[in-house]
């Protein structure tokens, strides 16, 4: 669907729209959710700060305790570890995902925000939105919008993690993780 | 009996009964899943700081003997139960487990909700506390002037003054009969007459590692935490045991340097906190576990061999495998969140393991890492 050069704009392009709409790049933090979350949120940084001469903190968070279905995962889900690199009262904090499906990962990481401190708002950024909305959560900032069937699955790559940046659609695949 | 209260930093209040010293204490509120073994937990210099909440309901039912003690005193600086039993029995028992903690001054509370405090600090994670016998009010004041736990070097808090031998105490310091003739078993068919010589860096160690060694003929000397890479290879051990601890592995910068020197010169074990030091020193991170691992029923997985033990834990910070050296490998994992329990090297007489092979309290089916600990030794000791 898409690839390297045009994740690097879709991504440039979120880093002026966070700029703009929190007016300029303080009190900024971006929160990058395990896995694919944390790198995207590293690269929005370094984009922000290219254009506003300084970058925001980064941090990645690991929701995987907070999630409504933890008690029904088998295996468990593993913990990683998560980074707040600054007290977060009264900041904006940005989460950061690839892929925004259900709205219930999204759901569990404003629940773990919340036990680092109290910032004075949280926004969602996504590379892709999805629908199939379980949860009544809407993002601030969307790469894509990409209108899917429920049987199909979005995949977002990156090269830190996959070695290519790409977004891809896959046809009636098992879905791996809910978004 | 007194009213007691329990306050937490997310502002909750427990109302309960002291049955410890009056007073107020303060620290990080943790929870051990572990059925039995409070006198061992009470005991152990991991606990350094921390408020322990027992999460099983009936505490103390078997009493106290000063024979099964960790350390030689109660490490936490509170303990949270759900009902200190009032009558106790048991043929070694010497005393009751109030009488134990109020002669000692701990100050301790019962008669409060610990699934309710325990679920709580699973979804929240693990937060600073303070159980007083005094007045209500100030309770929540005295835990917003906690300082932040996971600054302060616990370690050299309990860690031992001054270097010592274990020998003069090793008589009257054995382990239980059958787990003894195991570990003399263990190792009979290992030719070694003479006494292995062990060094062992305290960052608050439990008597039972001591125990578990001397039963396979190891002589332990024990050396402050401070301790430095020549004071260690000046003794010419046979092999070099890190001990448990309590804290975050991430102010214990200097001895991460002193224990890169050690690597490859001296066979290295490396147990709970020692596992941490030693994956730092080989390039890994670590972080805080959201609530920690601490009780008896921990699965992990040996991955060279895919047996699972069940093992004994008691930490609050994780190794990240990240930044690990490719000359070193996860060789433990844990079943429940995936997080690293052990370390090896490939060329290099190196363990670690982040549970607790010594158990105590908890299930024994790891001492065999003491053997294994006691073959790289052997197998080192022969090579030079």
């Amino acid at each position: 669907m898409q690839r390297g050069p045009e994740v690097a704009r879709t991504i440039r392009r979120l880093a002026h729209e966070i700029v703009e709409s929190n007016g300029g790049a303080r009190d900024l933090v971006l929160v990058g959710l395990l896995t694919r979350g944390a790198p995207l949120a590293k690269r929005l940084a370094a984009a922000i700060g290219a254009f506003e001469g300084e970058s925001p903190p980064v941090g990645k968070l690991d929701v995987g305790l907070y999630r409504d279905d933890v008690a029904h995962r088998d295996p468990p889900p593993p913990v990683r570890p998560s980074d707040i690199p600054r007290n977060l009262d009264g900041t904006t904090v940005v989460l950061v995902d690839d892929v925004l499906f259900t709205g219930r990962t999204i759901r569990a990481a404003m629940d773990a925000i919340m036990d680092f401190g109290r910032p004075a708002r949280v926004r969602l950024a996504v590379m892709v939105d999805r629908g199939h909305r379980e949860l009544p959560i809407r993002p601030d900032f969307v790469g894509r919008n990409i209108p899917t069937a429920a049987s199909q699955t979005v995949d977002v790559r990156l090269e830190e993690i996959d070695g290519e940046d790409a977004i891809y659609l896959i046809e009636g695949a098992e879905r791996h993780g809910e978004h | 009996m007194s009213s007691a209260r329990l306050a937490l930093a997310d502002g909750s209040v427990f109302e309960g009964r002291a049955v410890g010293a009056p007073g107020h204490a303060g620290g990080e509120v943790v929870f051990n899943t572990s059925m039995t073994g409070y006198q061992e937990m009470l005991t152990d210099p991991s606990y350094a700081g921390q408020l322990l909440t027992l999460t099983y309901p009936m505490i103390g039912n078997y009493g106290v003997d000063a024979a099964v003690e960790e350390s030689g005193r109660i490490q936490p600086r509170g303990l949270i139960v759900r009902e200190v039993a009032p009558v106790s029995s048991h043929p070694l028992s010497t005393s009751d487990l109030a009488t134990f903690l109020e002669e000692r001054g701990v100050v301790a509370i019962d008669g409060v909700d610990t699934r309710a405090i325990t679920r709580r600090i699973r979804r929240h994670g693990v937060m600073l506390g303070v159980i007083t016998t005094e007045s209500a009010e100030d309770a929540l004041e005295r835990v917003r002037a906690l300082p932040d736990y996971d600054g302060i070097d616990w370690a050299s808090q309990v860690t031992t003054e001054r270097q010592y031998g274990w020998g003069a105490f090793a008589e009257q310091n054995r382990l239980r009969p059958a787990v003894e003739s195991r570990a003399n078993k263990a190792v009979a068919g290992l030719a070694q007459d003479s006494p292995r010589k062990v060094l062992l860096i305290d960052g608050g160690v439990k008597r039972n590692i001591m125990r578990s060694l001397t039963a396979r003929n190891c002589d332990i000397t024990v050396l402050p935490i401070d301790a430095t890479a020549e004071d260690v290879l000046e003794l010419t051990p046979d092999g070099v045991v890190w001990s448990p601890g309590p804290g975050d592995p991430q102010v214990q910068n200097a001895q991460v340097e002193e224990t890169r020197k050690l690597i490859g010169n001296v066979p290295l074990l490396g147990i709970c906190l020692g596992h941490q030091v030693i994956a730092r020193a080989l390039g890994a991170g670590t972080f805080k576990l959201p609530f920690g691992h601490r009780g008896g029923n921990h699965p992990v997985r040996d991955e060279r061999t895919g047996a699972v033990t069940i093992t004994a834990q008691n930490h609050g910070y994780a190794v990240d495998p990240e930044g690990l050296t490719a000359s070193a490998e996860v060789s433990h994992v844990n079943l429940n969140d995936g997080t690293v329990e052990g370390l090896t090297m490939r060329d290099e007489p190196v363990m670690a393991i982040q549970y607790h092979s010594e158990a105590s309290p908890g299930p024994l089916d790891s001492m065999g890492m003491f053997d294994r600990f006691v073959e790289m030794m052997d197998r080192a000791g022969n090579g030079r």
